[in-house]
Formats: structure tokens, sequence, C-alpha cells
């Protein structure tokens, strides 16, 4: 495994890139990095809100307070003793979402079966077969990146993304899958679709998944 | 300086501007939602955040209030007298009953009845090739616009669908009613300006793509594409070096990012950009030259200039100081006003 590497990302953040191939190890790891770094904000005027993504972490800063020499020399001492794999995140919620597959729902599914060499219900029922962790947030409000996908179901996104995905579309895309929280653009293979709201603007708790958390999904 | 509070009560609420014709997009923006990342919620808020900042400054706001951006053209009426800020591009504003034109960066008081048009930038229309003129003007009311907050911001989050809708014909927007009408103002400190000339540091991946990368994005000529919007500018020029699909883990992007993505044309992203991003990072736009991305409209011609962090970080303490200058000015001729109301004059 490549040690990690902190780049500048601009003259206001540092990009922390993790060096390994995104997964469910890279994914805490970042989370975990990010973390620290949230923890260090308070006595760092001028830190901003770290943003953990697949295998790396964004820091921006402002850049009248700080520079990325001595924002490099603060996320150092960090890598130093991240974990390995940090294992579960504590406090993480299970969820289980219900989805009805195939389908107008879910158009891909039957392409997906050719390309994987199963059949459709052998496609559901493996999508289904397992505990996802909600690796990271992006894309859309509340869009959560749940990995990791059995290697069995792994198929590239569309050439052409569609022009519009509606809501609760669950959906596999390389080594992840996810639910899209509100209709958009989108490239992911549609295996079919839930009627959990995945994101209330209003709530106390907008994004019903949160980084960590573990996911099943329950055909019906 | 306190700020009344504009969601106090509906008591407290006055409408004070009916859009009369809100143009391709006008929307409610302020100063965004920064640290919503991690629940991917975009940072958002006004494309030309400075020019925002000016408006509201000009009567007496915070900086990152809610003001109404709007996008080439726009039409409005006051329902009652307000003092107006009205800062970014020149969109050759008028008072059509007086015939008064408004220059951007100084406030104006609209009688009631009276309306203010914003009747386009001069010159080529907007989708020719030309130097940029600009494309977004913002107005500001006193205590600005008020709209219930949303996820802490009064923004419009148009990909997400909440804070509000792109505004219509007929809407009419509130300010907490006090103080409506303000001293004249204008902003005498850095103008927000439309740039041809962008300037930016090589990104993370300038290197892994290889060295010819960020030397063909600065060597050429770039037209900004007629897919643009608030999301980010497509650029339309010739192919530059990317990486292969799929070697790339999603990882975290701000405003002023570029991208390659596969069609190997780069897109610059703006205000509504998501918070993490799937293609490789060329290049980051500096911090100084960010607002003027806000500025940028389909048929632009933009070219990059690539600065070191040195260059990069004076340039930005340089436009930070020149800006508090000017907001210490503002302050001191409102402090004055106040004495002189305040002496019965």
């Amino acid at each position: 495994m490549a040690s990690p590497v902190i780049v500048p990302f601009g003259d206001d953040a540092v990009l922390v890139d993790l060096r390994e191939p995104p997964g469910l190890r890279s994914a805490r790891r970042a989370r975990m990095l990010a973390g620290a770094l949230q923890a260090l904000r308070t006595g760092m005027p001028g830190l901003g809100e770290p943003i953990a993504a697949a295998a790396n972490v964004l820091l921006p800063f402002d850049a009248l307070l700080l520079d990325p020499e001595r924002v490099t020399a603060l996320v150092e001492p960090l890598l130093l003793v991240l974990p390995a794999d940090p294992g579960p995140t504590p406090g993480a919620r299970e969820h289980r979402i219900e989805v009805a597959y195939g389908g107008e729902a879910g158009p891909d599914l039957v392409t997906v079966a050719a390309e994987t060499g199963l059949a459709p219900d052998e496609v559901v029922a493996l999508h289904a077969s397992v505990e996802y962790e909600v690796l990271f947030l992006g894309f859309a409000p509340g869009f959560a990146y749940l990995g990791e996908l059995p290697d069995a179901l792994r198929v590239a996104r569309l050439a052409t993304p569609r022009v519009r995905v509606p809501a609760g579309s669950v959906a596999i895309a390389g080594g992840a899958t996810a639910a899209y929280p509100q209709a958009s653009p989108g490239g992911w293979r549609l295996l079919g679709a839930t009627s959990t709201r995945l994101f209330d603007p209003g709530a106390v708790e907008p994004a019903l998944l949160r980084p960590g958390d573990l996911v099943r999904f329950v055909p019906v | 300086m306190s700020r009344p509070e504009p969601t106090r009560g509906l008591l407290d609420v006055l409408e004070v501007l009916e859009v009369l014709d809100p143009g391709v997009l006008a929307t409610v923006q302020d100063g965004g939602r920064p640290g919503l990342g991690a629940l991917g919620v975009a940072r958002g808020g006004a494309a030309d955040p400075a020019s925002l900042a000016v408006a509201n400054l000009l009567v007496g706001n915070d900086a990152g209030s809610a003001g109404v951006e709007v996008t080439f053209t726009a039409t409005f009426r006051a329902i009652r007298t307000v003092t107006l800020g009205l800062a970014g591009a020149d969109l050759g504003a008028v008072i059509p009953d007086t015939g008064e034109a408004v220059a951007p960066g100084a406030s104006v008081t609209l009688a009631a009845g009276a309306t203010l048009q914003l009747r386009g930038p001069a010159g080529p229309r907007p989708g020719e090739p030309g130097a940029p003129r600009g494309c977004r003007a913002y107005l500001a009311v006193p205590g600005g616009v008020a709209v219930p907050e949303v996820l802490g911001s009064r923004a419009t989050d148009l990909r997400g669908g909440f804070g509000g809708r792109p505004l219509q014909r007929g809407d009419r927007l509130a300010g907490p009613g006090t103080r409506l009408v303000r001293p004249p103002a204008r902003w005498t400190g850095p103008t927000p300006r439309p740039r041809g000339v962008i300037q930016v540091l090589p990104g993370p991946h300038a290197g892994d793509i290889g060295d010819d990368a960020i030397a063909a994005l600065a060597s050429a000529a770039w037209t900004v594409g007629a897919a643009s919007d608030r999301t980010g500018l497509r650029l339309e020029g010739p192919a530059v070096p990317g990486l292969a699909a799929g070697e790339l883990a999603s990882l975290g992007v701000l405003p002023g990012t570029i991208q390659v993505p596969p069609d190997l044309r780069p897109i610059v992203l703006l205000a509504d950009c998501q918070p993490t991003g799937g293609y490789p990072v060329i290049a980051v736009v500096a911090t100084v030259d960010r607002p003027a991305l806000g500025q940028l409209a389909p048929g632009d011609r933009v070219t990059f200039r690539v600065v070191t962090q040195r260059e990069a970080r004076a340039a930005a303490a340089r436009e930070r100081e020149a800006f508090a200058d000017a907001v210490a000015h503002l302050r001191e001729a409102a402090s004055w006003d106040d004495l002189w109301h305040g002496a019965g004059g």
C-alpha cells in the first residue's frame, strides 16, 4: 500500500489522498481522519469543515490565516496514528430499506443480469444479501454511497447518463450501490425503487443515512 | 451593528418588492450552506458572493444576508418605498419612471409603485462570443429578504430542490419592515468585475495526468458552453489530457475546482456544485478570482493563467484588505448619517 500524500488544492485547501483502492476500508480511514481534523477545528481558527470521500479528505482553510505548509504539518501526525482499518463506526444505526426490484422502477435489472451472467432474481438476491455500510455522502443531498457491492455485481455506469432518474431509484455502479433521494440526472444502473424518504431538509436530521450507518435492502 | 431578525414574526415582515419579470432565472441567495458536505448538501449561495456582499453592505446588511440574484434581466416593482443595494454585473438597471440609470455599486431608493428594470448587459447578445460582460446582478433589501431558513440558510438550492424555487412573476418579496429607507451609499472598494483571464493553481491530479495537462489548459482560448449554469461552466475548446475512466476515487470538490470529465472538456465548478466529484482535478481557481466565475456566461471567452501559491495568497490578501477598507468607509459614512438624523437633521 502506498503511503498517503497531502497535496495543495488551490490556495485555500489541501487534499489528503490515502492512495489506496476505494472501498470500505479506505472510506473508514478517510472518515476517521476527517473526524480527527474536525476535532482540531476549535483550536485552529481558519480551518474549514473536512470533506471525507472514497479514499481521501478535502480540507479547506482560510487562505489568509493558514497555508498549505501549516495545514500539512497539522495533518501529518494524524496520518501516522491512523489505524489500518478503524472498523465499524461506533453508534452506527441499522436501516432496512424496502425495494421493489425490476419492472418500470428497475429498467436496468435485465441488462445487469445479462452482463453479469446471472438471472434477474439472482441479481436481486445478491444485491439484498449484503449488509452495506454508508461509505460517504455526496453527489446530491442525502445521496449515500454504500459499499461494498459483491464483486459479481460490478458493472460500469451508463455510457450516456439518464437525463432524469426518479427519486427513490435504487442503483449500482462500480463497487457501490445507492438510492437516489431526489430526481436527478444519473448514470448508475437502476435495479428498483424504494418509497423510503432519504432526505428531508426540514428535519432535525435531514439525511436518513449517515456515514458509517448499516443498510440492508429488503425485496418487496 | 445589530440587524433586525427577518423572521421574528409575521407582523415584523413587510412586503417590499414584487417580481414583474424574473428573466431567465432569479433566485434568493445568501452565503449558502458551507460545512454540510457530509450530508451531500452543496455549499450553494450566490454565484458571485463578493457582489452579493457589496449589495448587502450598501443597505447596512451583513455581507451574507439574503438578496436576489438576477441573471441577465429582471423587473421589480416597489410595493412600498424602499432602498435597494445593487451590485454585480452592469445589467443596464434603470428606473423607467424617471429615466434614472442605476450603476452597480450603489444604493437606490425606489418610491412606492416605481419599477426597477434590469435590461441586460450592453454589447453583443448572450451566447455570442466576446469578452465577458457579466451576467449576474444582486439586489439587497434592508434587513435581507425574509424567506424561511432551511438548513441554516435562505439560499435556493435548485439541484437539491429546497430553500425555495426560482422567482416567478407576481412573487412578493418581504423584508423585516424596519428602516426600509437608507441613506445613499456608494461602494468605493474593489468591484468584482467580469474577467476574461482567470488565475489558477495546478490541481491535485495535474501531476498524475501529466506535465502537459496544465499547459494545455493555460495555452488554449476557451468559450463558455451553452450548458453552463450555477453548477458549473462547461468549457468548449481543445481536448485536454485526462485520466482513463474509473481510475479515480470520488473526492471532495469546491466551487472553483476544474475537473476533466471523460470527454476531456474541462468543467469549472460553481456555487451549486455537489460536495464530491469523480473526475480528475486539473486545476483550482485562485480564491481571488472565484467571484468572477459567477459572472461568466455562455459565449464568453476565457483563458487561464497559472500562478504560484505565493502569488495567489498575495492577491487574496490585497483584495481582502481593499474590501475591508471600503467596508470601513461605508460604515463611517453611515454613522455620520445616523448622527445627522439623531441631531434632527
